[in-house]
């Protein structure tokens, strides 16, 4: 990888070049939390949030998405392309970056959503270094540290930017956008002096070993009813996860009947209906077995196919769930054995 | 940067893969008041060509402004440039389907999932068991095997029905029953007076059969409460836990591994299914 620095003074620049060619989005305030926006003005961005309410997943597969148009009388797709605009997803932090190499994985492998693809290809990612927060526990998923799936990485010393600069359209924009300078030794000093601090700051040491084998050696275990009681089966978790990538498929009619859209949107496990069947059968009935699920899926199911979990630790579910349940009680609960 | 379009981007030859492709119904008979067997024609010469699908595998229905629904395929692989749905009258994508006419358009995707594991299973002896609609994906099977019944030793079919009614593919499998090279069983839950076969449930027919267990596959489709009851007995004749194949319902949405709505212990039954051996279905949490 290669390395510049930038005086933070100078950060601006950056963000109001790739304005000229590319929709930027970043995190901006919003009653008192921060979410990612589409940003007008550089002085806008808040480069110190904790986290956003929803994930960047938002903007590579939005909420709801028309796939095709259709024209009934003779079952022909009448469109199916879509228009991904130049993009750029700014002050990103690892946890998220991990988040999308992890949907890449589902959505550019096997058969390619095209959907997805198309706004990955033309989406570029500048990365941010972060502080770490109470309900943050990347730290025992690895994905604290991101080291590809961006463009650019700043890292934040103080008064400038170490920038790590991973692929050729990141080290170009930066190159004409901002002025930098090259590394010194004392850059790399004081970069290495931040992320040995930031290492520390973590206070979610949940004990992750042999989870796998714990999900199915546990799987009757009172702990899911214990939990699964205080579900409230809303998928609050599943809509802020940056991992979570679960959809339904509807069709839409237009008002003539004739012609419409194919459509999907965001789903969640935790919905009674995902998993209902014909003739009245339902392979998830209760809300213990669909939070279960959750969980199995995550730390196992995706696990077996891709060889990492589908989790980055970003402690969006927990600041979400209602009932206060979070990945870090369910994982100690099932580590202890008994109940909370 | 460009604006990109799907189009361009589009993958694996395949483009994209959620797009179904227009079919037409060149055939439709009813088979029971439920269920109707459709025989469907690809439009397109090219995707037509490209559609080579195994038994056990399954395709997307599309019809438009109403959605999709994932049917198994139920002709043999060895039937070119048609495909054979049996369907069930059961909800929205299916009863719609059920109201078109012989020549009407339909949508299409697939061949979709994994199916039964043809060519490890010649050489062998064939143990199929189906309950109800269960035969639609085993049927295809049947009659692959069928068309190549020298590749196999003593095929053995248990086909169970609630009443004489909702037998399926009667018609064939009464000519069937002479035949020497297929001993196929058929039972019902309830008789009346057009039956003069076994009455009871599938497992029954059990006792009637001889299984040599080291040279006998099995297969098995049917409602959920089947498989329990059928892998029981498989068991009690000694088969072995990896040449006993079985095919799952779930709830599907995009068949092709995204939309997770087929989830079943820690795999997908889109893509990693339908079709699991006994052997992965243990290891399956909640499939059996
Ligand atoms: C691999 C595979 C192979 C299959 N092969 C065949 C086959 O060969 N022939 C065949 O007839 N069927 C087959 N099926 C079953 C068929 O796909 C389902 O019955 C499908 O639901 C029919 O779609 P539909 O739109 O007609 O029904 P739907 O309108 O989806 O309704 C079917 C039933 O699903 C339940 N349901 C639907 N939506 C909801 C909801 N939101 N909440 C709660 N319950 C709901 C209801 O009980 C309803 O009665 C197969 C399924 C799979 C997975
Ligand atoms: S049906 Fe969508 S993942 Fe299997």
């Amino acid at each position: 990888m290669f390395f510049r620095v930038v005086d933070k003074e100078r950060l601006p620049d950056l963000i109001a070049g790739l304005s000229s060619d590319h929709e930027v989005i970043g995190p901006i305030e919003k009653d008192g939390r921060f979410v990612f926006a589409p940003i007008s003005d550089p002085s806008q961005i808040r480069l110190d949030y904790d986290t956003t309410l929803l994930p960047p997943k938002k903007w590579l597969m939005p909420p709801e998405e028309t796939m095709m148009h259709f024209n009934c009388a003779d079952e022909e797709v009448t469109d199916d392309t879509v228009v991904a605009s130049p993009r750029v997803l700014f002050g990103l932090h690892p946890c998220d970056i991990n988040s999308l190499l992890l949907l890449d994985n589902v959505f550019l492998q096997g058969h390619v959503d095209p959907y997805y693809k198309a706004r990955r290809d033309n989406t570029l990612i500048v990365g941010m270094s972060c502080t770490p927060s109470p309900t943050c526990f990347c730290n025992v998923w690895d994905t604290d540290e991101v080291h590809w799936g961006f463009d650019i990485f700043l890292t934040d010393l103080g008064d400038r930017y170490y920038a790590s600069l991973r692929t050729v359209k990141g080290a170009e924009v930066l190159d004409r956008h901002v002025d930098s300078r090259a590394v010194t030794e004392k850059d790399t000093a004081d970069f290495q002096q931040v992320v040995h601090e930031f290492k520390q700051g973590f206070s979610n040491n949940v004990d992750t070993a042999q989870l796998p084998v714990l999900l199915d050696a546990k799987f009757d275990s009172p702990v899911w009813d214990d939990f699964g009681s205080e579900c409230l089966s809303c998928g609050a978790c599943s809509m802020v996860c940056p991992t979570c990538y679960c959809f339904d498929v509807k069709d839409r009619l237009e008002v003539d009947q004739k012609s419409g859209a194919r459509v999907r949107t965001w789903d969640s496990c935790q919905f009674k209906e995902f998993a209902a069947v014909a003739h009245g059968q339902n392979f998830r009935e209760d809300r213990s077995s669909r939070l279960k699920y959750r969980y199995y899926h995550k730390y196992w199911g995706y696990l077996s196919k891709f060889e990492r979990v589908l989790c980055v630790g970003c402690g969006r579910c927990t600041l979400a769930c209602p009932s206060g349940i979070s990945p870090v009680k369910v994982i100690e609960a099932l580590q202890a054995g008994g109940s909370r | 940067m460009n604006d990109i379009r799907v189009d361009e981007c589009a993958c694996d030859g395949v483009g994209n893969a959620y797009r179904p492709w227009p079919a037409r119904i060149t055939s439709i008979q009813d088979l029971t008041e439920k269920e109707k067997l459709f025989e469907l024609r690809l439009i397109d010469p090219e995707v037509r060509e490209a559609f080579k699908f195994h038994a056990g595998q399954f395709a997307e229905i599309s019809i438009f402004g109403v959605g999709e629904a994932p049917i198994s395929i139920s002709s043999a692989p060895s039937k070119q440039g048609f495909i054979e749905l049996c369907v069930r009258n059961t909800g929205d994508v299916t009863g719609a389907l059920h109201k078109k006419q012989c020549g009407d358009i339909v949508g299409l995707r697939g061949p979709l999932g994994r199916g039964f594991p043809f060519e490890q299973m010649k050489g062998n002896d064939i143990l199929l068991v189906a309950g109800g609609l269960g035969i639609a994906p085993l049927k295809s099977l049947i009659n692959h095997i069928h068309d190549e019944r020298h590749e196999f030793g003593k095929v053995t079919i248990m086909y169970g029905a609630k009443n004489p009614g909702e037998v399926l593919f009667r018609h064939q499998f009464d000519m069937w029953k002479h035949r020497e090279d297929f001993d196929l069983m058929l039972t019902v839950d309830e008789s009346d007076d057009t039956w003069d076969g076994p009455v009871g449930v599938v497992t029954k027919l059990f006792d009637q059969v001889d299984v040599d267990p080291d040279c006998t596959y099995g297969a098995i489709c049917g409602p959920p409460v089947m498989y329990k009851y059928v892998i029981e007995e498989m068991r009690k004749k000694n088969m072995d836990v990896d040449k006993i194949y079985m095919s799952f319902e779930r709830r599907m949405k995009c068949g092709i591994g995204k939309c997770g709505h087929c989830g079943v212990g820690h795999q997908y039954a889109c893509i990693d299914g339908p079709v699991f051996s006994y052997w992965e279905a243990m290891n399956l949490q909640e499939a059996i």
